[in-house]
């Protein structure tokens, strides 16, 4: 089957069942997203599909045949998601850096759809897990990028 | 292959023949450079190695062409920034601004023993602290042979030389040096007698002190950073293993194994201690694979060298075993005559706390990747934290002398003590029996229902505390006997000669005045394999104690602050800080009171020290839906003096959120000898929409510098109880808050 | 009713006490007629073992007399009734624990007609009302498998702790007069083959209908065959709603089609739906074991059940939803749903089920939709394999009023029209469910 990641063009020799997860992991080498639970719990695997943020882990891959992901990799190709790096990096979010790169997802997926998201809506949005404790510093870089836009 | 790892495999006694020049490739900046990074087994290493620790510039360091400067760390980075806080340190001496710096974990080796304990370890958060001067020094020396062949580039003597960042300056003739123009004379410089060097004036520092940026937050936040599962090598397998449902026992037959072989993508079943494996092209299919495989589990049997998981263990069931365990005790601290006490007083308290076992829950998988040189040595790459212990142990399984080992340390997706040496619970053992057996390279990924099922537990303990009260309702003796087994206990299998200081660490060590006091300990084997988990101890002890403290204060008619503050009336240190917490909260209010948001609410303040440091915490909670809201928590940390505000800022934070997480909703069950989650969703960890605002404030006192991965942890969870206390009515004696009904 | 008719039943009923008590110590210990009273035990052929076997797995024998990792058919199943906890008996052909001494014709007994040995009454937990329908030779084969292809296993059964004197075994003999039929399943010449076959598989070893008839007060089964009207048209059952297996549009098979069926049964998924619950059991341990033409002819037979607009309500269809409205319910489904089951409640099928227009958010009951989401989704098994995907647990990351929000938003949306969950409801399951096992458990028959 034929994949579009990142903008280009994959052939991928997978049972319609693997999860997308492992399909960027091993198959492609994407090493960007990362593997924490396999069950939709932590985030750690988020990927854009078509614009949305899905969990790769629980995604299988026939059923994103034909559609537009986007990973980690090129996040900052996207105006949004370079903007949710700056942020991340000026509010020092990462710690251990493992969840990060769902957590940039999640929040690139929220500005995209919701340039000015509300408190309540950041709160419903970015929930992926983060065993070093940087939630404040991930609501704090999500409110900064939310006000850059509403100002 | 290619890797950032790629530091030549070399011992102290293995003699070589790199040149000094040897070209280095690294996918961390993707660029050729030459540098004067010298293998570890080379002359001039061992001649430093005689000397002094931590004086052998060239093991450390690497200066490159374009000025940028390559160090390996002695300690692993897991999120608790101390690639950063090396950089800072080793750059303020040097000259050279962090940012300049590329830092990777070293590999073992007698050179990268620098912890004035004698010992190397990430853990116990004595990385900064215990090798504070030494790196500083380290720093220095590379400055001093920069200068040295400054002088010699430059035919002046090298007095009139000084640097700038990154150059050495010559102020008389406006010349000045990059120093990845002197890289290459600088290799050809002993390095200076370390009594020679003078370290530069704290209040001269640029960096250390300052909130300097983390280096790898931006390879963090784009998915650049590389951890151990990350990892790929030519020809490498992929493997996955289903391990015992209970440790211990064993392989009997594999009922389905041809079918599993005929499965697609599967290069071979294997069977292991207490585990099947399947190697395969994909580790998606070595998963499906190796779950589809139908064992036979037998017994363990009595010769089992693991720690045998009964049938029939429960926790709740040995929580209460632990409960009725009378003694003997042997004393940790005993000071006064608390019998006597205890007897002559005209009040009484008694208690009995306990806690639950907890998972690591590390968001990386454990894994590990294990490749077989022709030469037969071993390469290997896996999360720890304790590199030379690894290797010894790799060795020792591979049959191996330690030289033939080559370790290789990445970044970790979070560890809280998951990564020490736990003999049942890392998946190298496997991967070297595996990549043996197959001949290749082999990739092994625990999938987080195994690494669920093999994590070793931070330990449970049942405390019975009694304490005596004087006419003034002060208190005047405690005594606190812990039913438990430390971790330290449970990795040796026994008791040791003296006491396992992490099994009472938090109720023994506090310095409230109270002047009969007896901490004892209740050793009790139990079934299950323990570890460190972040704060050991403290994580359950300093609970325990400064929980029944506010038991001490309500019954004796104190508020539970002053009374702190009446306990450490001599402590003028522990008053500072508790006063900082105050202040910083807006002044102490108990409650409850009622909250702008029309939420009732209350607070309570808690103490611990640990680890070197000290650390105050005021909790503001409320009841919502019957579940506790933390919604503040304002900490107050003392480690005597710091190496970088913001990383400790940020430290605190997930102190705080592991605290919350194991106060409000983390517990490890056990039923039938197994545990009930083999995930996040049956163990779930603190979510972002339970997390507090987190409010830090620096106290440094000057005293001799503490930790601060695990310091401001143990303090939180009696906080926060203290303040549900207060608010409820209902004492809070065991953990997590989730058991509790509140309405 | 009035005193006169009253005295009037009255005197009937004392009337029918007395011959009843006369004719209770013959019939409530009485041995019924078995066929095979006067056979012989012939020498063993293994095709009959291999038969017999293939009819165990079509009455998934397995499922309450084995237990995971122990010796097949050991017994040791608890069960929970509303008497008491009764086990699962020992069904090896173990001489002393098992049913090793038994003939073809006591296995018979018990088997089709639900008394042991002795003339002891079988509690009716054992589906003997549907495997009354048997075909002797099916029974024949059973007996074979059972003495011949299951290894003996030395395994005292557990006894119930139901108290006297609900533990009396005779009422259950009046009980079998009136609810459990006797006769073996009678071909109907109107239909063709496959039909019958299915009616046979699903009234008789299939035991569909134990889970999916609903019960009467006697706990009997209203309907056994398509006779009754109440025949698999769904009822709840341990905490889950079996859905109605007749052409009911919302609840039950009626935008199936009998390819869909054949799937679903053989892989235990469709774009409908995927097996959970209880039928995830059903799955594991019997349908997929089915063969083709067996499955199919299932899929027949359900497929001629007529379907009750009146019982089953407006039919859905799927309309849209905006799927960013601001109540917890809807936040709830987008962070903890979604990944899964999609935005759009469409799931990724086959491998998650929609919800959009799923029987658990149609029907009535709501307990197989609180049930899945308390406790999740064990582990399905297909051909030895297990699943890719499994549904989480969210009991320890929801409460009771949370669940009940994302179900009342599930129920509510995409055209769902099942009612409002309350939060006491998921309580009540909270407390008499335990999580699913997220490793794979597998019952072995040899």
């Amino acid at each position: 089957m034929e994949l579009r990641i990142n903008q280009k063009a994959y052939q991928v020799d997978a049972d319609a069942d693997t999860p997308l997860l492992w399909v960027i992991r091993d198959d492609l080498g994407l090493t960007g997203t990362k593997y924490g639970c396999g069950l939709a719990q932590c985030g750690a695997c988020s990927v854009l599909v078509d614009g949305n943020v899905v969990r790769s882990c629980v995604t299988p891959v026939a059923g994103v045949v034909g559609r537009e992901i986007t990973t980690i990799e090129a996040i900052e190709a996207d105006d949004v998601g370079k903007r949710v790096v700056a942020a991340w990096v000026e509010h020092q979010v990462a710690q251990c850096g493992y969840c990060q790169s769902g957590q940039v997802m999640a929040a690139t997926a929220l500005l995209k759809h919701n340039p000015a998201p509300s408190d309540a809506q950041i709160e419903a949005a970015m929930v992926n897990l983060c065993r070093c404790g940087t939630y404040n510093a991930i609501r704090t870089a999500v409110h900064d990028l939310a006000k850059q836009e509403s100002a | 292959m290619t890797t950032r790892y790629e530091l030549p495999n070399l011992s102290l006694d293995a003699p070589v023949n790199l040149s000094r020049r040897h070209f280095l490739v690294s996918t961390a900046v993707g660029a050729l450079v030459i540098g004067f990074g010298l293998p570890l087994g080379s002359a001039r290493v061992q001649a430093a190695t005689a000397a002094e620790r931590g004086t052998q510039v060239p093991a450390f360091l690497e200066i490159r062409p374009d000025g940028s400067v390559r160090l390996l760390s002695p300690f692993m980075e897991g999120g608790q920034g101390t690639h950063t806080a090396m950089a800072q340190i080793v750059g303020e001496e040097l000259d050279a601004d962090p940012a300049t710096f590329i830092v990777e974990a070293a590999p073992p080796g007698e050179a990268y023993v620098v912890m004035e304990n004698g010992m190397r370890i990430t853990g116990g958060s004595m990385s900064v602290r215990m090798s504070y001067p030494t790196m500083r020094r380290l720093g220095a020396l590379a400055r001093a042979m920069l200068l040295q062949a400054g002088a010699e580039q430059l035919g002046v003597p090298v007095a009139e030389l000084t640097t700038q960042p990154g150059r050495v300056v010559h102020a008389a003739s406006g010349r000045s040096l990059g120093y990845g123009e002197l890289a290459a004379r600088a290799l050809d410089m002993p390095v200076p007698d370390p009594a020679s060097i003078t370290l530069r004036d704290p209040s001269q520092f640029r960096w250390i002190g300052k909130p300097v940026k983390r280096l790898d937050a931006y390879d963090k936040s784009t998915g650049k950073a590389q951890y151990s599962i990350d990892l790929k090598v030519d020809g490498m397998l992929h493997a996955a293993v289903q391990h015992a449902p209970r440790l211990g026992m064993t392989v009997g037959s594999l009922r389905n194994q041809a079918q599993v072989e005929a499965m697609k993508g599967v290069h071979s079943v294997h069977t292991l201690p207490g585990a099947v494996a399947v190697v395969a092209e994909r580790w998606w299919h070595a998963k499906r694979a190796v779950e589809a495989i139908q064992v036979d589990w037998q017994e363990p049997t009595a010769d089992s060298k693991v720690r045998a998981m009964p049938a029939d263990f429960s926790s709740d069931g040995f929580r209460d075993f632990l409960a009725a365990q009378q003694g003997p005790a042997r004393d940790d601290e005993n000071e006064g005559d608390v019998a006597a006490a205890l007897a002559g007083a005209k009040t009484k308290v008694e208690a009995t706390y306990h806690n639950q076992y907890l998972n690591h829950a590390q968001l990386e998988p454990p894994s590990a990747l294990a490749r077989f040189n022709p030469d037969g040595s071993l390469e290997i790459w896996l999360p720890n934290q304790a590199p030379d212990m690894f290797r010894a142990d790799i060795a020792r399984r591979a049959g191996l002398d330690p030289t033939q080992v080559t370790l290789h340390s990445p970044l970790l997706g979070g560890f809280f003590g998951r990564h020490f040496l736990y003999d049942s619970a890392s998946p190298y053992p496997q991967a070297i029996v595996l990549a043996k057996a197959v001949g290749r390279p082999v990739k092994l990924i625990w999938s987080r229902e195994e690494e669920f099922l093999r994590d070793v537990l931070r330990p449970v303990a049942v405390v019975k505390f009694r304490a005596a009260l004087d006419d003034k309702g002060l208190p005047i003796a405690i005594e606190a006997v812990s039913a438990t087994e430390g971790p330290t206990e449970a990795i040796a299998g026994k008791q040791g000669e003296k006491l396992d200081p992490t099994a009472l660490e938090g109720l023994s060590g506090k310095a409230y005045a109270i002047p009969n006091k007896r901490i004892a300990q209740i050793y009790v084997k139990g079934p299950a394999m323990l570890g460190y988990w972040r704060s050991v101890g403290n994580s359950l002890n300093d609970f325990f104690y400064e929980a029944f403290l506010d038991e001490l204060a309500d019954k004796g008619g104190h508020d539970p602050f002053e009374l702190r503050l009446h306990l450490l009336r001599d402590n003028p240190r522990l008053t500072t800080l508790l006063q900082a917490v105050g202040e910083q909260s807006g002044g102490w209010k108990r409650g409850p009171y009622t909250a702008e948001d029309g939420t009732r609410r209350a607070r309570g303040v808690a103490m611990a020290s640990p680890f070197g440091s000290h650390a105050a915490v005021i909790a503001e909670v409320s009841i919502d839906k019957g579940q506790v809201k933390v919604h503040q928590i304002w900490e107050a940390i003392d480690p005597g003096s710091i190496v970088n505000p913001a990383i400790i800022e940020a430290q605190v934070n997930g102190a705080v959120a592991l605290g919350l997480s194991q106060t409000l909703l983390e517990e490890a069950v056990y039923v039938d000898g197994k545990p009930r989650a083999r995930n996040y969703d049956l163990y779930p960890i603190l979510p972002p929409s339970r997390m507090a605002q987190v409010h830090v404030r620096i106290v440094e006192s000057g005293e001799k510098m503490g930790g601060i991965g695990e310091p401001p942890l143990p303090a939180v969870a009696p906080a926060v109880a203290n303040a549900v206390a207060q608010l409820t009515g209902q004492r809070i004696r065991s953990l997590p808050l989730s058991r509790y009904t509140f309405s | 009713m009035s005193n006169r008719r009253f005295a009037r039943t009255a005197g009937w009923l004392a009337l029918a006490c007395l011959v009843a008590a006369g004719l209770l110590a013959w019939y409530a210990t009485r041995q019924p007629a078995s066929p095979f009273a006067q056979e012989q035990a012939a020498s063993v052929d293994p095709s009959q073992v291999s038969r017999g076997e293939y009819v165990a797995r079509l009455s998934d024998c397995v499922a309450c007399h084995s237990l995971a990792g122990k010796a097949p058919f050991a017994g040791g199943l608890e069960m929970a009734t509303p008497l008491g906890t009764i086990h699962a008996t020992n069904i090896t052909p173990d001489h002393d624990t098992g049913i090793g001494a038994y003939s073809l014709a006591d296995f018979d007994r018990a088997v089709r007609h639900g008394v042991a040995p002795g003339g002891r009454r079988l509690y009716p937990a054992m589906p003997y009302p549907s495997y009354a329908k048997l075909s002797d030779d099916d029974i024949r084969a059973l007996y074979t498998f059972f003495m011949h292809g299951v290894q003996p296993a030395k395994q005292p059964n557990i006894p119930s702790d139901i108290p006297w004197p609900l533990n009396l075994r005779w009422p259950i003999a009046l009980w079998n007069g009136v609810f459990a039929p006797t006769a073996t399943y009678a071909a109907k010449p109107s239909q063709d083959a496959l039909w019958n076959r299915g009616a046979y598989i699903v009234q008789g070893p299939g035991h569909c209908g134990s889970c999916h008839t609903p019960r009467g007060l006697a706990f009997n089964e209203k309907a056994l065959d398509e006779s009754g009207a109440p025949f698999l048209a769904g009822a709840l059952l341990d905490g889950w709603y079996a859905p109605s297996l007749r052409q009911d549009h919302n609840t039950g098979l009626a935008r199936w089609s009998e390819p869909q069926i054949v799937q679903f049964l053989k892989t235990g998924r469709n774009l409908h739906a995927v097996v959970y619950g209880s039928m995830a059991e059903a799955f594991n341990n019997s349908t997929q074991f089915m063969q083709d033409e067996d499955l199919a002819a299932i899929a027949r037979y359900l497929k001629s059940l007529p379907g009750d607009p009146r019982r089953d309500g407006t039919p859905w269809q799927y309309v849209n939803a905006d799927t960013h409205q601001d109540i917890p319910g809807a936040h709830t489904y987008a962070t903890r749903c979604a990944s899964c089951h999609g935005l759009d409640g469409k799931g990724q099928p086959e491998w998650m089920p929609p919800l959009a227009g799923a029987t658990s958010a149609l029907a009535k009951e709501n307990a197989s939709a609180i049930n899945i989401t308390l406790n999740g989704s064990q582990r399905i098994i297909t051909a030895g394999v297990p699943d890719a995907y499994r549904m989480p647990a969210f009991r320890e990351q929801l409460s009771d009023e949370e669940i009940a929000q994302v179900l009342s938003y599930v129920r509510s949306t995409w055209g769902n029209h099942g009612d409002a969950v309350d939060a006491k409801a998921v309580g009540k399951l909270r407390g008499h469910t335990d999580p699913a096992s997220s490793s794979p458990i597998i019952l072995q028959m040899r």
